[in-house]
């Protein structure tokens, strides 16, 4: 077996790919998914965007764009700090094997 | 030798700037042209400091690996807040409000996909340049030609828009010529990167990232003081004053048909793919240590970037409540003196009168300098180390050799994009930052993306799939609105488009997709085979280059 065989067979290597495809592709779907919705609803509901809230004069969309901007902090911050308590010791603990096996 | 040519270079610039305030345009301002003095010979302080740490390949593309993940954070929100999102948003806040909010958050899309799917496999695969990790199992020659090609139609179309904008923005702001403007900023990117490299390029970003964040900060600060720090009262006088009233708080468009809803998406997916595709951002992630100072670098980019848009929504709204009453900000015909992209700067007048106006000034040419600072970075690693490397050199290292070639693509960089900056003065060069987008999506992302996740990639499927998709950005881009009305004044254009990231990144992954699962050569099944040792490194970093080879 190659070394990198042999650190694929490692339980910490596949719980780590693991843990990575259960946060990488659904955070990457619902910011494109947003972001999308956004562009079509800009596109097909204008008149909705345009709505005041309540009886102020801040629209909807204006709402929704300032919005979006913090979903996208919100979701790098999510993803870092599961990146941070997940994914990194089980990262530590591989490269750890992984020097014990060559 | 090198520190020596490098002071008398700046004397002569001094010297020059000296003579701008010699010239005979009454709107000089003293404060401006004190802080931006400052600016160049803080920066050229660094840059000589750091051309004295700077003497491998290692220093020269990637500062040696030692910067953390906070300094790079902010040195990629310098290298993305150009000038031209900083007045061209605040501008298009300023003539239609939601719209040009939306325009912003395209600009930020792109980051959460930068940190979920391309920083960490990127640092851990790469060492210098994106094209490291697209040919990291396929095959050096054709692939890096591409990447090279990828990088350098991006760089030099976003360098030529941003000297042009430089030209101008200086022409107004300093009452210099319009070719010594662009001559000026070109001289000075050369300086910076050729005896600074990475490490000069970064602490210029970094300077320039935190004079842009305090300025817009303490203008947004200014702004909502206004209004009791209430959205609603600031969105409310806006409403009021605005001769489109309460439209500006909606979409303009408000019967769009299918023409518009397409293109919205189009320019959606150039702006959110070609973040991920951008080669003097890509670039960035070799200067931090391993993938968690990559990941960190990220989050403080997108934080940064993303409180940076707000501040330039608020300071749009501000400039339509504190400019729109006062004459002193028009000309005669009605229209905004400078046009629209100067709101953010009159709006600095209005808040602070001519200190401000000078801090905000400098800040603006601050920003110039360090944005195409890092595309020059970026586009002579792509020579020296795609081209020159592989082809002249054919991989064998020789650190001086390569050394020598970057430093020389640098200057070659830097004369070419004067020049062009000069040919394009009164064309319309708006389209080039779209076109940057456009192409780094279609061919940079899809490649760098697939290379790094799908085991079937080929060599043929990249180099095939890869140009397809940059001919048709460019292609399209020509025959579309932009070029053939714009710029030829043809009637009508070919392609309805402006922005053909739809057709062109949908190309480029069917026609990848399409030449590599077709291709069944020996090297086809090589290259598959290659992919699960590839993976492994690239999620854990084991066998990661350090960018420094002490």
């Amino acid at each position: 077996m190659s070394h990198s065989e042999q650190i694929r067979a490692l339980p910490e290597y596949i719980a780590l790919t693991r843990a990575r495809k259960k946060i990488v592709w659904p955070l990457s779907i619902a910011v494109v998914v947003a972001y999308f919705a956004l562009i079509l609803a800009i596109a097909f509901y204008p008149a909705s965007l345009g709505a005041p809230i309540g009886d102020g004069v801040t629209s909807v969309g204006i709402a929704l764009g300032l919005g979006i901007i913090i979903y996208c902090m919100v979701i790098t911050g999510i993803s870092v700090s599961y990146a941070n308590r997940v994914i990194e010791p089980l990262t530590r603990a591989i490269a750890q094997k992984a020097g014990a096996l060559k | 030798m090198k520190i020596k040519t490098l002071l008398a270079f700046s004397i002569s610039l001094l010297a020059a700037a000296a003579w701008a305030d010699a010239a005979p345009k009454p709107s000089i301002n003293t404060t401006a042209i004190a802080m931006f003095l400052a600016f160049v010979v803080v920066t050229l302080g660094i840059t000589y400091w750091a051309a004295r740490r700077t003497k491998t390949t290692a220093d020269f593309y990637a500062a040696g690996g030692g910067i953390t993940g906070f300094q790079n954070g902010l040195a990629i929100a310098g290298d993305y807040m150009s000038a031209a999102s900083f007045l061209g948003i605040a501008g298009l806040v300023y003539t239609s409000g939601f719209d040009g909010l939306i325009y912003a958050i395209g600009f930020l899309v792109g980051w959460p996909l930068v940190l979920l799917l391309i920083a960490e496999p990127l640092r851990n695969l790469g060492k210098y340049t994106f094209a490291d990790v697209a040919s990291f199992r396929l095959q050096q020659k054709p692939i890096r030609i591409l990447a090279a090609s990828g990088s350098l139609v991006t760089v030099i179309f976003y360098l030529i828009a941003q000297l042009v904008g430089a030209g101008k923005i200086i022409e107004y702001l300093f009452g210099l010529q319009y070719e010594t403007a662009v001559i000026g900023v070109g001289i000075l990117m050369t300086l910076y990167v050729t005896f600074g490299g990475m490490l000069a390029t970064t602490w210029v970003q970094v300077i320039k990232a935190v004079l842009l964040l305090s300025g817009a900060s303490l203008m947004a600060f200014l702004v909502l003081s206004q209004f009791g720090f209430s959205f609603e009262a600031m969105f409310s006088e806006s409403v009021k004053l605005h001769a489109k009233g309460e439209a500006i708080m909606a979409p303009l468009a408000q019967k769009p048909d299918a023409i518009s809803a397409i293109s919205a998406i189009s320019l959606g997916m150039a702006l959110m793919f070609g973040t991920a595709g951008l080669p003097h951002i890509l670039m960035r992630f070799f200067t931090v240590r391993d993938a968690v100072q990559a990941r960190r670098s990220v989050f403080y980019a997108t934080g940064f970037i993303g409180y940076f848009y707000i501040l330039t929504f608020i300071i749009g709204f501000g400039a339509i409540v504190l400019l729109i009453n006062n004459p002193n900000y028009f000309a005669a015909d009605g229209k905004l003196l400078g046009g629209t992209n100067m709101a953010a700067i009159h709006l600095s007048h209005a808040l602070g009168g001519d200190i401000l106006l000078g801090f905000i000034s400098a800040v603006a040419f601050a920003t110039i300098l360090a944005v195409v600072s890092g595309l020059t970075l970026a586009g002579s690693s792509a020579i020296s180390h795609d081209l020159y490397a592989t082809l002249v050199l054919k991989g064998v290292r020789d650190e001086k050799k390569e050394m020598r070639a970057s430093r020389f693509a640098t200057i070659c960089l830097g004369i070419i994009a004067v020049l062009l900056g000069i040919v394009f003065e009164n064309q319309n060069v708006a389209f080039m930052v779209g076109l940057a987008f456009c192409v780094a999506a279609s061919a940079n992302f899809p490649i760098l993306l697939l290379s790094m996740y799908w085991r079937k990639l080929t060599t043929r499927g990249a180099v095939l799939g890869g140009a397809l998709g940059l001919l048709t950005a460019l292609v399209l881009v020509v025959l579309g609105p932009t070029v053939w009305v714009d710029v030829f004044h043809h009637e009508k254009a070919i392609f309805p488009l402006k922005n053909p990231a739809i057709f062109s990144v949908f190309i480029a992954f069917i026609g990848i997709w399409l030449f590599s699962i077709l291709d069944k050569s020996a090297n086809a099944k090589a290259e598959e085979a290659a992919f699960d040792a590839q993976f492994v490194r690239s999620q854990t970093g084991i066998g990661i280059s350090a960018a420094a080879e002490h």
